[in-house]
């Protein structure tokens, strides 16, 4: 509430100094646009989004009723409001995937010479009994536990990644899946989700954030002198930077809601729209530039993230959610490891974890203060020969959490605390400042009969993980840019009287200073490719009249050997009524490349977590074991993560 | 010597056609009032004579081809109004008669003209024997009068309509504004709007209003004087808040769906240098003209607050404007596409001579060369329509109708055009008023 009050008085400060501003330069004879009052327009729409997922069945029946309010007041302001209400089903009709039946109990694994042996979750031979039984001054001290109590119990619970892949000799730890009213473990708030109750989960626009008010916003032009203009829009808003569909590199200023539909909706649909004050001097035309526009940002919205889908929900993009989930439980109730511990060439054994040893403890979101918001300049112009360009500069927070490590715990061995363990994976959650300066343009390409499109943009500030540093993560600069190119063309099969739009984009990212080593068992550093290439093909036809509208679109990551492959047909029956029948399908052939360290040789208890016949077991560093968790959903990406997540889906939508 | 006679030859030859193609006070007037001397007519024909598909090989004569075909195949009937004067504003007549004879065509057609200040550039009658005429009533249409110094057309209804069901598939609420940037003769600032450094001749910027799956689609065409450039054009998508520059190919497309694609609005929207033009003849030929408050207007129409209706629709499968036509001469001209790749293969369009419009009863042919479309636009008398368009001196575009006759479907359009310079300020014209939407 306080940030509301605080970000509504700054922006009643802040309008009263634009109007004042541009009241000095008004020019009474210029043209009065649009100052008729005009009564609430209001549409209202509903759709139904329904998908059914191999493997697991119905994976959403969201129903969602939004209203489009629109009203133009007599001083010129003009009012906007989007209000969005949706009910997802999902979670009562199929309630053992992903409501309060979900999960339940499950096995770990331990490798042995002899193959993988799988025990029951709370049963890790590695215990409390066990250890003490080692004999080692202080062994009886040790950390680990024998069994779970009753507020942690083998039941709702799925192995970590078991989405996208099997433990093969992995870390592997449980996951509570239902929601937070009927299992709170691991429920925190890692930025507006992670601790949603199942009617949070089933209606999330009604939160404390008041998201059912979408967008809310007040937008007027003063007409200055000179055919100069100053734009304002107050409010809540989406504001979109950038020329490309499909990639964040200049278009970050909103956080996305990734649990809507994963990455696969319009992302004017799950951007989440902040309250912030826009204000653009529009400056027109001048001797050398057709049109010139400058833009601030200032976003004075408490700090939102995005949201990676809370686990036990159907969209968990890269399934973060679940690996959060699954380590604040780790942290606060302990958990068996698979494949933890390495007693003798060959053997990992599932070993039993106490609480606050290892896992994730505190989530730093940051606090609405002046200190915390976010600013952005624009400016944008189309110069004399056509060439439509933009230089962007934003200062303002990840919206990717970032996890640091080598925090205090508990040694599992000795019982003793401490309030750093280098190289332990020991988490808190942060949200680092970013700052980012950018650049897009697009122009024509008339030989070709395409558009061209191009955005790029390099960041200061972004953290990776990193298991070469003792916090397991580093600060490094990125690049990221992509290429577009859009073609309409006739293809006569498909049409002889409507062109089809073919658009094909190429994403490029460049992590600087990425650092990558062998280890003793394997590679070592950052699981992110330092040179990532994902490219995207659409195409678009457009039949009877428009009225029927077949597309496919292909997306494919060249590092994470990864493709999804998404058709769809849009048939708009009347005015008012339209359905969309569609499947997004995924092909990943180089799940073996995901593998990274997975941090279990970096020793941070030694000598007793060193690897069996390691040759520095005093020293904590990584040798680089590795598997397919935590790190492997940094190089399969968004697409390879949820390569088993085949969809159907079915979408109805309805203007009253 | 032989060189210098050659150079005293073409002098010589330049000189003459100077002489032969210079147009006098006399074409002007002409040009403005080609019913000075009487109003055309044709035996049988008179205010009140209705076209059917039972008489309508007895006015074959005045009926373009498409037109013809549409009534022989019942599609409609064309209820006949007297010809009327649809006089062009004092300022743009004023214009043509200040700059008289300062515009020449380029070297050869394609190449831009000079000299061009303002008004209409070649008000002489076209000559059959003149090998650009068609060429020169091209550059006529560019810097017509059209919707004058700038207008809008707010609301602009369109609806999708199967033409053998009656079936409305989609209707469209827009609104058009259309702005010269230079040569402008009538509004302030007089003759340009300045700094223009891209030299951006007209711009027509377009936002949708309904229905929801287009709500706040905006569109912006920027056209250059100089006609060796490509138009810009940029596309707002309101469900993707993302403004797309277009590629040349999309304003072949059919738009957003409709029967009607970029290069179709106002009867031609495109560079002259895109086609090749030949004047084709002057006729007597009906075109759908008429006075907006003698009409029996739509009663199935939204209200509006000032009580405008619009026109009524009726003919088979609602596709055709309930208006009145009337005989007027005409220049015909045709427009084969210099890119053998285009949609089109020709257009035929029936050029009011005194409007000089492309607009009124258009032939659209396809690749094959089988007629393809037909593009009638009504036009209505300014003084009989808005109070706000009274004494605009424009035709005001009333109604549309663009009925594909191969596929059996037609959008039509109901406009409510409004010559108000103050709804039309430069600034909706830049890419990023689009930018500004919702």
């Amino acid at each position: 509430m306080e940030t509301k009050g605080n970000g509504a008085h700054r922006a009643k400060l802040l309008t009263a100094s634009l109007a004042a501003f541009a009241g000095t330069a008004l020019a009474s004879e210029l043209p009065a646009l649009g100052e008729d009052e005009s009564p609430w327009q209001v549409d209202v729409t509903y759709e139904n989004h329904s998908v059914r997922r191999e493997h697991t069945g119905l994976a959403k029946f969201r129903n969602t009723l939004q209203a489009e309010v629109d009203k133009r007041l007599a001083s010129g302001w003009r009012v906007h409001g989007i209000l969005r209400g949706s009910w997802d089903g999902v979670y009562r009709m199929n309630s053992g995937e992903y409501g309060k039946k979900a999960g339940g109990s499950i096995d770990m694994q331990s490798t042995t010479p002899g193959g993988y042996v799988t025990s029951p979750w709370g049963t890790g031979p590695v215990n409390y009994t066990l250890v003490s039984g080692l004999g080692y001054p202080g062994a009886a001290g040790n950390a680990f536990v024998d069994n779970y109590g009753p507020n942690n119990p083998n039941e709702g619970l799925r192995v970590l990644g078991d989405r996208w892949h099997d433990i093969n000799g992995g870390v592997a730890f449980a996951v509570p899946v239902r929601p937070c009213d009927y299992d709170s473990r691991g429920c925190r708030d890692f930025g507006g989700y992670g601790d949603k109750k199942l009617s949070e989960l089933e209606a999330p626009e009604f939160n404390e954030r008041l998201d059912f008010i979408r967008e809310l916003y007040a937008t007027k032009t003063y007409d200055l002198a000179d055919g100069k203009s100053l734009f304002l829009k107050l409010g809540r808003q989406q504001v979109v930077w950038g020329r490309t569909d499909l990639f964040r590199v200049l278009d970050v200023i909103n956080p996305v809601d990734y649990s809507r539909n994963n990455i696969y909706d319009e992302l004017s649909d799950i951007r989440i729209p902040m309250w912030m004050i826009q204000a653009e001097y529009r400056m027109g035309a001048s001797e050398t530039m057709q049109d010139r526009n400058l833009q601030f940002i200032w976003n004075i919205d408490k700090f939102r993230a995005n949201n990676l889908g809370q686990c036990g929900t159907p969209n968990t993009i890269l399934d973060a959610g679940c690996f959060f989930r699954g380590m604040a439980n780790l942290w606060d109730n302990g958990g068996t490891v698979s494949n933890f511990a390495n007693v003798a060439p060959g053997t990992l054994l599932a070993t039993n974890f106490g609480p606050g040893q290892i896992g994730l403890k505190d989530v730093h979101l940051p606090e609405w203060s002046l200190k915390n918001t976010q600013f952005g300049v624009k400016y944008e112009g189309v110069t004399m020969n056509g060439l439509s360009f933009s230089l962007n500069a934003l200062t303002y927070r990840s919206q990717l959490p970032s996890l640091h490590g080598g925090k205090r715990a508990t040694n599992s061995f000795t019982g003793a605390y401490q309030s750093a363990w280098p190289y332990l994976i020991s988490f808190d959650m942060h949200f680092p400042r970013v700052n980012l300066i950018g650049g897009s343009m697009d122009f024509q390409v008339p030989a070709a009969g395409a558009a061209v499109r191009v955005e790029a943009a390099f960041t200061d500030g972004e953290e990776f993980a990193n298991t070469a540093r003792p916090e397991l993560y580093s600060e490094n600069n990125v690049f990221r840019s992509v290429i577009g190119v859009d073609r309409p063309t006739f293809i006569p099969f498909i049409s002889e009287t409507s062109a089809t739009l073919i658009s094909g984009q190429l994403f490029y990212q460049h992590i600087f200073n990425h650092e990558w080593k062998k280890g003793d068992l394997g590679p070592v550093g950052m699981p992110d490719w330092k040179d990532s290439v994902i490219g995207t093909l659409l195409i678009k036809a457009f039949l009877r009249n428009g009225t029927v509208s077949p597309q496919f679109i292909v997306a494919h990551d060249f590092m994470a050997r990864a493709t999804a492959l998404a058709p769809q047909v849009e048939w708009n029956i009347s005015n008012d009524l339209k359905l969309t029948i569609g499947a997004n399908y995924k092909v990943a052939d180089g799940r073996s490349r995901w593998e990274f360290d997975d941090c279990r040789s970096c020793n941070p208890f030694a000598p007793f977590t060193a690897p069996n016949g390691d040759a520095n077991p005093m020293v904590a560093y990584s040798r680089g074991l590795a598997g397919m968790e935590p790190q492997g959903r940094f190089r399969a990406g968004p697409i390879g993560a949820a390569f088993k997540e085949n969809d159907l889906f079915l979408k109805l939508n309805y203007k009253f | 010597m032989k060189k210098r006679s050659f150079a005293l030859l073409s002098l010589f030859a330049v000189g003459a056609a100077g002489t032969a193609l210079a147009a006098t006070e006399a074409d002007v007037e002409n040009s403005f009032n080609p019913y000075k001397a009487g109003m055309p007519s044709f035996a049988g024909l008179s205010a009140g004579t209705v076209i059917n598909k039972g008489n309508v090989d007895k006015f074959k004569d005045v009926l373009g081809a498409g037109v013809y075909k549409l009534i022989k195949d019942g599609a409609f009937e064309m209820k006949v109004g007297p010809t009327t004067q649809f006089s062009i504003s004092k300022a743009y007549v004023e214009a043509t008669r200040s700059n008289l004879n300062k515009t020449k065509l380029g070297d050869k057609p394609g190449d831009m003209i000079s000299g061009y200040v303002a008004g209409r550039p070649f008000p002489e009658e076209p000559d059959a024997k003149d090998p650009r005429a068609g060429e020169k009533l091209a550059w006529n249409y560019k810097y017509g009068v059209n919707w004058g110094d700038g207008a809008i057309i707010s609301p602009f209804y369109w609806k999708y309509k199967n033409m053998q069901s009656g079936q409305v598939e989609k209707t469209i609420k827009w609104d058009f504004h259309f702005l010269n940037f230079m040569h402008r003769t009538k509004d302030a600032p007089v003759p340009e709007i300045t700094p223009n450094p891209s030299g951006i001749f007209r711009a027509i910027y377009v936002k949708a209003h309904e229905p929801q799956d287009l709500k706040n689609t905006q569109l912006l065409i920027q056209r250059f004087e100089d006609d060796a450039k490509l138009d810009d054009a940029y596309l707002y998508l309101g469900f993707q808040r993302r403004v797309r520059r277009l590629a040349q190919g999309q304003v072949t497309d059919a738009f957003l769906g409709s029967d009607l694609m970029i290069e179709d609005f106002e009867g031609y929207n495109g560079r002259v240098s895109d086609m090749k033009w030949t004047y084709k003849g002057t006729r007597n030929v009906m075109l759908p003209m008429w006075n907006h408050d003698e009409l029996k207007l739509a009663s199935d129409m939204p209200a509006e607050a000032d009580g405008y209706k619009y026109v009524d629709f009726g003919g088979q499968g609602g596709c055709f404007a309930e208006g009145s036509w009337q005989l007027r001469k005409v220049y015909v001209l045709e427009a084969v596409p210099v890119n053998a790749n285009h949609p089109v293969s020709k257009r035929v369009f029936y050029m009011d001579a005194q409007l000089q419009n492309l607009n009124g009863a258009n032939e659209i042919y396809d690749r094959k060369g089988e007629l393809w479309k037909v593009f009638m636009v009504g036009k209505s008398h300014a003084d009989h329509h808005l109070p706000v368009n009274k004494g605009a001196g424009i035709g005001i575009d009333d109604a549309f109708s663009m009925v594909d006759l191969q596929s059996k479907h037609c959008t039509t359009g109901q406009f409510k055009g409004q010559v108000d310079p103050k709804k039309n300020p430069p600034r909706l014209f830049q890419v990023q008023n689009l930018r500004g939407g919702d």
